[in-house]
């Protein structure tokens, strides 16, 4: 072999060795890391003019020069209803990113003008736009729902605790979530957990899906006005179907939530400032009794026969004294449409 | 007469038996060890550091006995124990002694053919598949730091880029009278890391490290070698169903003849990695699954010139490593930064309580620092001390062609070292631009003693080793990092066997670079850019009494700190006196 053949046969080796690495850089790019922030294409709003109730959407459309951690803020000018949404990459494509019309927390939007704001995290740069919606999103009633626009539910029972001061387990009607009513429930009772607690039959056998597709939505209620830290609601839900709902009607409430039946339960702390909307997918409830192997705990939503809507606090009384920093405050936990949704929760609809 | 005939005879019984046994022992075990006497008196340098939480000065030191002892039960079987002894200066009798097991295993031959290892063993394979690389800084060390070395060496087992580790090994190797010369094999099984407890319900598992080489020579002109080496975990061993999987396949071939006055040896070595982890009894009935699955070869092409009267040895020769060559035996690192290990001198300086980072000095003299175990995933680094290299030859990455070549007087008046190299990043780290690598590094020995014809030895040495690091495009992701090691030392033999000695080491660094972060399978996460302008200094002044090769007494002062061109770091200075007595039994 010739000194010729030799170096070719070296070029030769040395070009495919280069050829073997296909990636372009090893890591994160440096750039968008510590590269400064630039906007490629501006945002762009596919529909100005949505009608949400013939299921119309919005579409977002914009590029930038390196990923960031965006957010898109529509503001409803009359209803002051929001919505957000949020992501990190380095552009926005309008096929995914889309309004539904929905809000992220309750008030709902209306027809009416919505500002529109993109902002980026660690950078000082704004978007603004507007959009003005044409008709509002009509949201459906769900598998079963509880608004208390009609007084009390019929059969429902409602149990608190006498002894306490300030007890509000009772209908109002001077700040409801929507309509004019909702039930407020609250008080002071320094010595126990137990406030008081709303029970309600349910009938939903004529639904199919299973527990992970089956939502609990409840708008709740709180203030930060000298805000009781430990109180919470507790969610109960029953599958018992041997029992009346109201067997022993000398007890103040419903007989479907005994320790020995099959009751899931969810715990909501309640620290927030006016009314939000909780949704809850059924299958991320609790057994109410894990230990109690007599109980055979297997979630079918058409099996569920009452709710348990139970207001709790941390007591902080002398005699019991695990939160003595809410001695003499009151507990404020009021509710108001109670929907079961399914497939998605009420505001992912 | 009857009665005393008996005594006598069973006197001579007796007696003969116990000189047999006398002598069966003498010939079956045999000692040999090694005895070390350290002390070192550390102080702050108050007229620069600014200090008045740590102690002004500190003193520390010990006594050990490395006694080997060698036990021949049989011809060809050899139980080798190695016991430690150490007394910590100033510790009560008891409370401060330590004895221990430092060393147990067994060699032997079985049938005069084949060998075999068990226990501890010091195992190398080639530089890319088992290789245990000198650390940063180690190059071309003067004299008068030997002692320091060689106790870094020592107490981590750091035996000629060998890696200890335990487990069993064997070789054995055939002749031929036609086609093929001789074939030489070797296989050995050993576990680097055993399974232990993580927390309450959770094991690690067992790390075990496999291999085997086979060895051709084909005629007096070819040689043909091939190494498989495989790093994996034993999923059963432990609770975790995730376990680690890094085989790597080497073959060389090396053409070597005689032209002239030279021998002349040319190596093509190439081989390929691979390295994953296989997800394994899963649940659910789930079928075996594999991530962050990475593959990756590398190329060298080496020509070696030697002349036969040792006055020249030139090397030259290129290698590729690819981006994803993952080898645990040749590319795990000697100094770990990641590891927590902090500088056993003052590692907390300054009135605000700063960590001090490793300096010059730690590397040279701090054997704490320094890391025993293999690790799947590539170590950190710290760029300032080694940017080209920092995994060795098999630094991954890497593309380009090198030089060392070796100059000797006939007479040994002068003998010199030159390591240059031009590299280049075959792709780049979180921008397209590539790095590109510039080294050169040099050392000079001048035997003034043999120009003069003295006894007494009279010589001084110097080496300078610089990195350059640049990357060029945007200005966000643009790099110069240039750093330069200056080494001089003179040795002064004034009367016979004692030496006086002056060394003076400098390390400079400046430009800036990013630190590369990687996640618990290597990948790379994050870059963090740093300014580096610093330059690190170690003077030093002493005595050396060699009694005999291996057994010398060693004294001297060491001035050293570090001073920094910019805040965060505050400049430092410490002085150390420092007394060795080293005693090879």
């Amino acid at each position: 072999m010739n000194i010729k053949t030799k170096i070719f046969l070296l070029l030769g080796l040395v070009f495919f060795l280069y050829s073997c690495t296909k990636k372009e850089f090893e890591g994160p790019s440096i750039q968008n890391i510590y590269g400064d922030f630039q906007l490629i294409k501006p945002l762009i709003i596919t529909n100005e003019y949505p009608s949400f109730s013939n299921n119309e959407n919005v579409g977002f459309h914009c590029e930038f020069n390196k990923p960031v951690q965006w957010k898109i803020t529509i503001m409803g000018l009359s209803t002051s209803a929001s919505k957000e949404i949020v992501g990190f990459s380095d552009n926005i494509d309008s096929n995914i990113v889309v309004w539904n019309g929905a809000p992220t927390q309750l008030p709902f939007f209306l027809e009416e003008n919505c500002a529109i704001e993109m902002t980026f995290e660690n950078e000082i740069d704004t978007i603004r736009d507007t959009i003005t919606i044409a008709s509002a999103k009509t949201f459906d009633n769900g598998v079963w729902f509880e608004n208390f626009e009609d007084g009390l539910p019929e059969d429902g029972t409602v149990y608190f605790n006498n002894l306490g001061g300030g007890m509000t387990f009772a209908l109002a009607n001077d700040d409801a979530l929507l309509g004019n009513s909702y039930f407020k429930m609250g008080g002071r009772v320094n010595w126990d957990w137990l406030l008081g607690n709303l029970d309600i039959p349910l009938n939903i056998t004529n639904i199919n899906q299973n527990s992970d597709e089956l939502f609990i939505n409840i708008g709740i209620l709180s203030d930060l006005d000298d805000l009781h830290s430990g109180q919470f609601i507790n969610i109960l839900i029953s599958e018992e179907k041997n029992t009346p709902f109201n067997d022993n009607p000398n007890n103040n409430g419903s007989d479907l939530f005994e320790s020995t039946m099959e009751v899931y339960k969810m715990k909501i702390p309640v620290d927030w400032n006016g009314w939000q909307l909780k949704s809850f997918r059924y299958s991320d409830f609790e057994p109410l009794s894990p230990s109690n192997e007599d109980i055979d705990y297997s979630m079918n939503p058409s099996d569920i026969s009452a709710i348990r809507i139970s207001c709790q606090a941390c007591p902080s009384s002398d005699g019991n004294p695990i939160c003595p920093e809410n001695f003499g405050k009151y507990v404020r936990t009021d509710i108001d449409h109670i929907i079961f949704t399914t497939n998605s929760s009420l505001l992912d609809q | 007469m009857k009665r005393n005939l008996i005594h006598i005879t069973v006197f001579f019984t007796v007696f003969i038996s116990s000189i047999h046994l006398h002598a069966q022992i003498k010939e079956s075990i045999w000692f040999d060890g090694l005895s070390r006497s350290y002390f070192a008196r550390d102080a702050i340098n108050k007229s620069i550091t600014d200090d008045t939480i740590s102690a002004l000065n500190t003193s520390n030191g010990y006594n050990l006995l490395d006694l080997n002892t060698h036990v021949n039960p049989i011809k060809n079987i050899e139980v080798f124990a190695q016991l430690r002894i150490r007394n910590s200066f100033g510790s009560f009798f008891g409370s401060g002694t330590e004895i221990n097991v430092r060393q147990l295993s067994a060699k032997g031959i079985i049938n005069n053919k084949i060998r075999f290892s068990v226990g501890d063993l010091f195992l190398k394979q080639s530089r890319f598949t088992l290789y245990n690389y000198d650390e940063e800084l180690s190059g071309y060390e003067n004299d008068m730091l030997k002692a320091y070395r060689d106790i870094i060496h020592y107490e981590n087992f750091y035996n000629e880029n060998r890696w200890r580790l335990q487990g069993i090994q064997t070789d054995f190797s055939y002749k031929f009278d036609r086609y093929i010369r001789s074939l030489g094999f070797d296989f050995f099984v050993t576990r680097p890391l055993g399974s232990s407890q993580i927390n309450e319900t959770t094991y690690s598992s067992d790390l075990l490290l496999s291999g085997g080489s086979i060895i051709a020579e084909i005629n007096k002109k070819i040689m043909f070698s091939g190494n498989y080496i495989n790093l994996f975990e034993v999923p059963s061993s432990g609770t975790k169903n995730i376990s680690v999987r890094n085989p790597v396949y080497d073959m060389s071939i090396l053409h070597q003849f005689n032209k002239g006055n030279y021998y002349i040896e040319q190596k093509i070595q190439t081989g390929f990695s691979k390295r994953y982890w296989l997800h394994s009894e899963l649940e659910n009935g789930l079928v075996d699954s594999i991530s962050n699955d990475a593959q990756g070869m590398y190329f060298e092409l080496d020509n070696k010139l030697i002349n036969k009267d040792s006055t020249l040895s030139l090397m030259i020769g290129y290698r590729y490593v690819d981006p994803n060559f993952r080898s645990a035996g040749a590319q795990t690192r000697r100094l770990d930064y990641a590891a927590g290990n902090s500088n056993t001198i003052y590692p907390i300086y300054t009135n605000m309580s700063l960590i001090r980072q490793p300096s010059l000095f730690d590397l040279v003299s701090d054997d704490q620092l320094y890391n025993q175990d293999l690790s799947s995933v590539l170590m950190v680094y710290n760029p300032i001390y080694s940017n080209i290299l920092p995994y060795g030859e098999a630094t991954p990455n890497r593309n380009g062609i090198y030089l060392k070549a070796k100059i000797n007087d006939k007479n040994k008046l002068f003998l010199s070292k030159i390591n240059a190299g031009l590299f280049k990043e075959v792709i780049g780290q979180g921008t397209s631009e590539k790095r590109e690598f510039g080294l050169l590094k040099g050392a000079l020995k001048i035997n003034f003693h043999r120009w003069l014809n003295w006894e007494k030895e009279l010589s001084f040495s110097a080496s300078s080793e610089s990195e350059i690091t640049r990357r060029g495009g945007e200005e966000i992701s643009s790099l110069n990092l240039f750093s330069h090691q200056l080494n001089t030392s003179v040795n002064t033999e004034l009367v016979k066997k004692f030496f006086i000695q002056a060394s003076f080491k400098q390390f400079y660094a400046t430009g800036s670079e990013f630190l590369t972060e990687r996640d618990n399978y290597g990948n790379i996460t994050y870059f963090t850019p740093t300014q580096i302008d610093q330059i690190d200094h170690m003077l030093s002044f002493g005595m050396l009494y060699k009694f005999r090769e291996n057994v010398y007494a060693n004294l001297n002062y060491n001035w050293w700190g570090v001073k920094f061109a910019d805040l965060p770091h505050l400049d430092y200075k410490y002085n150390r006196l420092i007394l060795i007595l080293s005693v090879k039994l």
